[in-house]
């Protein structure tokens, strides 16, 4: 219980003490590892809960789940601005992009068909056993930190401060990115007939409705 | 903060729930069909949407990335001063030309065929 | 932490539950309020009559739907997808409640005050989309499809400048925080220097929330309900207040942001009225407004909902951006 109790302390002590995310006091402590090793489990299960989902749209609620509870971690770390990034441009944006493709392919129950078919054992088993070297490896290299109670919390402001001074290039940079991302995309989706205006499933529909009224049409012009 | 978010989801499940207990059940011949306006469904709903949205769902991702960057600088504004504004100016003016080009290559525009046509139509007049 | 503070929080640790059932209570009551509200003052304005047989001028008539809504069949289409069916409403009513926990309403309410209280808001909004695609997808219905598809990218065209409108606010402010932002506008409200993101911003808030003149993904006409064609009782009733809460919190948020959220006038006996006042008279008026402007516009063609979204409201939102930010820093 000592959970539900310590939390008003927590966002009281946000109140006051603004500039700094300090949690000295035992029960924060408590209250914090709690928090955090909940939230940690549940990034990790609706993570694995993702990857074994043979429907798409189920594993894309689980991969938000997912990238919601790493938010709340970031959160706790004491880095608010890159939590509700992490909200807005995973959660809020690639996601969404995510959810607009399975629309767009939606294949439906052929589609689950054929993810069981592909996530049979021998498929998997060998990349698991990879990333279970891999985390052996983590494990090694983490050893002796902890988490640590002691979080310097990284304000939005310091964040821009950063990104807008020493790191001015960088930005350009990504603006860059951006631009080629943009024009890429389109000119990768776009149709053949796109020049003239639409897809080529509404022009489908635009010949079918312009045949139809064509006649009036050329009558008027004429 | 979390009490708050605790009793959102206690009232969401108690909304859930409330109706399975309460409400009754009936079977009829028209119950388990989609319902379009009375008329008998032809074909699945599975159909695959048009491209336009999903371009528009790279667009968003792209502006909304941008706008991020933005919300760092904005909150920071005053401690960058006359330097990030100009960086800003160059990371705004590029997207502002990618938009800008879009917009002259039709990306962004949802107008069938038809719709274009009849406008031009009526507007040398 | 200091010691003010800790002895403060002993004292006060009842008040905190207190304030935060009574912010929730107040939020979905008024939600539901609103609809009330918004059919009766239709009725004046469109020369009818609203509900007027429940109770006192229909008052009741809240009470009357919800009790119909509890005992309607709890009905899951047997072609849905019955997981992401019953997911849905609930993300549509879960961020936009949850987004209200950063609200200031008056000095000692509001659910918790974050450092990126702002922020946390352009967040809960970001995650609305999902409502409306995940009901759109479960469906299994061409209409609901098609009104889902309609309505997400609807929503995440708005919603890239609705972030970008709010930036004004935080530059003349230099914080996310939104109780700061409020104590910042005790010289004038920021609807004066920020006209154009507040404007940019209510025209944004009103497309979130998909209501007349952005309501293209539920036009009755075309679409027969849109993404929730499926959804009947409790569900859809969530989908209902989801969206009434959205009103809210748009009216809410401007409030906060361009209105001076709780700040009222301080001569004569006019300062004694408490400042929770003033929030709930202005909110309220935001309300009403935005359903005077359901009462009188058209509904726009898609095409020119999206142009309107991408050709004139983003570069207006970057530019205003740039034009506060010269203001600023002169």
């Amino acid at each position: 219980m000592c959970f539900h109790q310590a939390v008003p302390r927590d966002r009281r002590s946000n109140a006051i003490n603004n500039k700094e995310l300090k949690i000295g006091v035992e029960m924060q402590a408590t209250a914090f590892n709690i928090l955090f090793y909940f939230t940690a489990a549940v990034a990790v299960l609706s993570s694995i809960i993702m990857i074994t989902r043979y429907n798409a749209v189920h594993a894309l609620l689980y991969l938000i789940v997912s990238s919601l509870s790493m938010a709340i971690i970031f959160y706790l770390l004491g880095a608010p601005f890159a939590a509700t990034l992490e909200v807005i441009i995973y959660a809020g944006a690639i996601m969404i992009l995510f959810v607009f493709v399975v629309m767009m392919l939606n294949l439906g129950q052929k589609a689950v068909e054929q993810e069981k078919l592909w996530l049979q054992p021998k498929v998997w088993i060998l990349p698991s056993v990879l990333v279970f070297a891999l985390l052996f490896v983590l494990l090694g290299a983490m050893q002796g930190t902890g988490v640590s109670q002691q979080v310097n919390l990284v304000s939005a402001k310091q964040v821009g401060i950063t990104l807008f001074g020493p790191y001015l290039l960088v930005v350009e940079l990504a603006s860059f990115l951006l631009l080629a991302g943009l024009i890429g995309a389109y000119h990768i989706a776009r149709s053949p007939d796109a020049r003239a205006g639409g897809t080529a499933r509404q022009h489908d529909i635009d010949q079918n409705v312009d045949r139809v009224g064509g006649n009036q049409e050329q009558g008027g012009q004429a | 903060m979390i009490l708050y978010l605790v009793l959102v989801v206690g009232l969401i499940i108690a909304m859930l729930a409330g109706p399975y207990f309460l409400g009754r059940r009936r079977v009829s011949r028209a119950v388990n069909e989609p319902y379009e306006c009375g008329i008998v469904p032809v074909g699945s709903a599975q159909y695959r949407v048009p491209i336009p949205f999903y371009l528009f769902a790279i667009f968003f991702v792209i502006f909304d990335l941008e706008a991020v960057f933005l919300y760092a600088w904005s909150v920071a504004v005053k401690e960058v001063g006359w330097a990030g504004f100009i960086e800003a100016l160059v990371f705004i003016v590029i997207l502002l030309v990618a938009l800008l080009y879009l917009w002259r290559m039709g990306a962004l525009d949802w107008r069938t065929t038809r719709q274009k046509r009849d406008r031009a139509r009526v507007q040398p007049r | 932490m200091n010691d003010i503070g800790t002895s403060a929080v002993q004292s006060t640790w009842l008040l905190n539950v207190v304030n935060v059932v009574a912010i929730l209570v107040f939020v979905v009551g008024s939600a539901a309020f609103t609809t009330w509200v918004e059919r009766r003052m239709l009725g004046i304005w469109q020369d009818r009559y609203g509900p007027n047989r429940v109770g006192p001028f229909g008052v009741l008539q809240v009470l009357a739907d919800m009790i119909k809504l509890l005992w309607k069949e709890d009905w899951v289409p047997s072609f849905a997808d019955k997981f992401v069916f019953v997911v849905a409403p609930t993300i549509a009513m879960f961020v936009v409640v949850a987004a209200f926990a950063v609200v200031p309403v008056a000095p000692g309410i509001g659910v918790v005050d974050l450092n990126v209280g702002l922020l946390f808001f352009l967040a809960m909004t970001s995650l609305g989309v999902y409502a409306v695609m995940f009901g759109a997808y479960a469906s299994d219905n061409k209409y609901a499809l098609l009104g889902g598809l309609r309505a997400a990218a609807q929503m995440v065209s708005y919603e890239v400048f609705m972030g970008l409108s709010l930036m004004g606010v935080v530059m003349l402010t230099g914080t996310f925080n939104l109780r700061e932002i409020v104590h910042a506008q005790e010289d004038g409200w920021f609807f004066i220097p920020q006209f154009i993101g507040m404007v940019i911003f209510f025209i944004a808030g009103i497309a979130e929330s998909h209501r007349t003149p952005f309501d293209l993904p539920e036009a009755e006409h075309e679409l027969t309900a849109g993404f929730h064609t499926e959804y009947s009782g409790m569900k859809f009733g969530m989908f209902f207040i989801g969206e009434y809460v959205s009103v809210l919190l748009t009216a809410a948020m401007m409030t906060v942001l361009f209105f001076g959220g709780w700040l009222g006038p301080t001569w004569g006996f006019l300062a004694y009225i408490p400042p929770v006042f003033w929030f709930l008279l202005k909110a309220g008026i935001l309300v009403l407004l935005m359903i005077l402007i359901r009462g009188s516009l058209p509904r726009p063609r898609y095409d020119q909902l999206m142009a309107f979204g991408w050709k004139a409201m983003l570069p207006l939102a970057m530019v205003n951006l740039l034009i506060t930010a010269v203001v600023v820093l002169l």
